[in-house]
């Protein structure tokens, strides 16, 4: 075993570690945090999405204290603009304005988890600036150009609730490696506990049970460009991959049948080459969780609606029955295209 | 007076029914009988056509028929110094004897030399022939025998729904092309209804044969033992697994979900799937087939298509 073997090794331990961490304190979401570790180690930003008091700010906090670096935080209304994430004015002790730095600035280049709560309540302006944040973690601020090359956005949204909100774009939904769903845990001693067990109650102290800095922050960039380059992708998978996206674009042209759909009609776009980059992505970092050294199309699969469904564009007249029929459409390409 | 009448009343019907029996043919005289047998019918002769008939002249011994009296061929009977129209064209005799009689069955042709634009009555000429015997010679009349002559041609316009002379019959066209194309249509519909079968049977005369197990079976076995040929069986497998399970199959489960009756088959299911793993995705992958990997992947097929036929 080589020393590079070695080394992909011992941050495989490192990741499950951070997963059986997270399991423990928020439970019945395995799944959920499964994908969270592979977007971390595939570098790449989650927005997750569920009801309200899933557990959706509680997972991503305890990621966060995993993960170690810094961690900024701010939370989106509807008067939040741009400059809010940049910088704040205030007036100080001695009588005279002050600026200081804002919340994405603070933490400087050891910034490692930029943790937006009810990013849809925030305008498109702030949306912009995000937009180019996750792209190209760079922002340009007091004459200066700043780079937070560890960061990660989380992102979280409710569905529920339209009023006072603002639909993401499909530009800044495409700078997100996943959106996950978050729902309540079926099993009903889970929910038990979740309702009578104490520890429960408080997610501040739930969240310090998490080992903190289980991951190096600021060895994740390189060990993420390692395993990308360990774990291989045959030609046939590659093909299979290919298939994949193109009937993303022209699902109907693969035989895929969604009930009361004109597929025709449907997809406006379907997944972009930087989405289908990033989906690949996942599904090496998945194969590298698994221990095997060449991804399989379970790992596609495995990632493959939640990687690909949040960048899919639809018709108007079937965005109100979105997640519903993203699911059926991911489905049926998954049942239609066979590999080999 | 009475009586009178009465004779006279007999006289008259034996005189008729005399008549009658040499109209039908016969004659009276006791010495010979004389019996006809005419042409079968009565009309529809025209010009050039030939009337045959046959007279048996039975005559008691020591009666005999004097050839000399036969008619003479080609003879024409004339009537009011005008030619009938029917000509003797031949006469044959033959004889033979009994043991009180002697028979002779004359065999008349006459030949119709006549026409006329509307069907005209004719007749066979009533024929004397001659006998002797105990120093006498009497004479017998043959009887004459009506019909009609058709003309060539119906005169005048023709309504062919009112031309349905029973002894012409129907008119019919010539159907020997038409039949052998309605043979061809036929021959082709049966092809075509086997070929419907088959399709319709997915591709098998039989229930359960064909299925896609079976298809994979039968190109497996021209494979040979190289890696290109292994991945393509490989390939061909998967395709008759997805094509039984109706989408794509991933592993041994997607199959049983859709297809509890392979369930005999799940441990071989598995090992295929890691061979298919190993060919397609990870060379290094174990599969745990030792050697000929082809022989294995054939002998699974089969078991496949046992499965599929509801063997196992």
């Amino acid at each position: 075993m080589s020393s590079s073997d070695s080394q992909l090794a011992d941050w495989r331990d490192h990741a499950l570690k951070l997963e059986s961490e997270i399991n423990k304190v928020v439970v019945g979401q395995q799944q959920p945090i499964r994908l969270i570790t592979t977007a971390i180690f595939a570098r790449g930003h989650v927005l997750l999405e569920g009801d309200v008091g899933v557990g959706k700010t509680t997972l991503l906090r305890a990621f966060t204290r995993g993960i170690g670096g810094g961690y900024e935080r701010i939370e989106g209304t509807i008067d939040l603009m741009p400059n809010d994430l940049v910088y704040h004015t205030y007036l100080g002790e001695d009588g005279r304005p002050h600026v200081d730095a804002g919340p994405l600035l603070r933490c400087g280049e050891s910034l490692a988890v930029f943790f937006f709560n009810e990013i849809n309540r925030a305008r498109p302006q702030v949306h912009s600036l995000l937009l180019r944040v996750m792209a190209e973690r760079t922002l340009s601020a007091f004459n200066k150009e700043h780079y937070f090359p560890h960061m990660l956005v989380f992102a979280d949204r409710n569905q529920v609730e339209k009023e006072e909100t603002f639909d993401i774009p499909s530009a800044a939904r495409d700078r997100f490696m996943m959106e996950i769903p978050i729902a309540v845990p079926n099993d009903s001693d889970i929910m038990e506990s979740l309702i009578f067990d104490t520890r429960f109650h408080n997610a501040d102290k739930l969240v310090e049970n998490v080992q903190p800095d289980v991951l190096h922050f600021d060895k994740l960039n390189d060990i993420a460009v390692a395993l990308q380059d360990h774990v291989q992708a045959s030609p046939t998978l590659r093909k299979y991959a290919l298939d994949l996206w193109l009937a993303t674009r022209n699902p109907g042209q693969y035989g895929v049948k969604v009930d009361g759909v004109d597929l025709q009609r449907l997809v406006l776009a379907g997944a972009s080459p930087r989405g289908v980059s990033m989906m690949m992505r996942a599904a090496r970092v998945n194969a590298w969780l698994n221990n095997r050294e060449a991804v399989l199309p379970e790992d596609i699969h495995v990632i493959f609606h939640e990687t690909v469904a949040h960048r899919l564009v639809f018709s108007p007249v079937y965005e109100m029955r979105r997640t519903e029929i993203a699911r059926e459409l991911l489905s049926g390409i998954i049942n239609a295209i066979s590999a080999p | 007076m009475q009586k009178i009448i009465t004779l006279a009343v007999l006289f008259m019907l034996t005189l008729s029914a005399q008549m009658a029996r040499a109209e039908d043919g016969e004659t009276s005289d006791p010495r010979v009988s004389v019996r006809t047998i005419e042409p079968e019918r009565d009309v529809g002769y025209t010009v050039g056509d030939i009337l045959e008939r046959t007279i048996i002249l039975e005559a008691k011994k020591p009666y005999q028929l004097l050839e000399t009296s036969l008619p003479i061929t080609g003879n024409e009977q004339k009537r009011k110094n005008k030619g009938s129209g029917i000509e003797v064209r031949e006469v044959r005799l033959e004889k033979s004897t009994g043991v009180n009689t002697n028979t002779y069955t004359l065999h008349l042709s006459y030949q119709v030399f006549t026409n006329n634009i509307v069907a005209k009555p004719a007749i066979l000429p009533a024929e004397i022939v001659k006998f002797s015997g105990e120093g006498k010679n009497f004479e017998i009349r043959i009887p004459s025998w009506s019909f009609r002559i058709s003309p060539l041609a119906v005169y005048g316009s023709v309504v062919v729904e009112r031309d349905m002379s029973g002894f012409r019959g129907p008119l019919t066209l010539d159907a020997k092309r038409d039949y052998q194309l309605l043979w061809l249509a036929l021959g082709v519909l049966g092809i075509s209804l086997l070929g419907l079968l088959y399709v319709l049977g997915t591709y098998s005369w039989l229930p359960r044969m064909g299925g896609p197990f079976a298809r994979a079976y039968r190109d497996l076995r021209k494979l040979s033992a190289t890696p290109e040929d292994l991945s393509q069986g490989v390939a061909r497998v998967h395709e008759a697994i997805n094509a039984t399970a109706g989408n794509s199959v991933f592993d041994s489960a997607g199959l049983l979900k859709r297809k509890p009756g392979f369930a005999p088959m799940s441990a071989e299911l598995e090992r295929f799937f890691g061979l298919s793993r190993n060919v397609f995705f990870e060379p290094a992958a174990p599969h745990g087939i030792a050697d000929d990997p082809l022989g294995w992947l054939r002998q699974f097929c089969r078991r496949c298509r046992d499965c599929e036929r509801g063997l196992k």
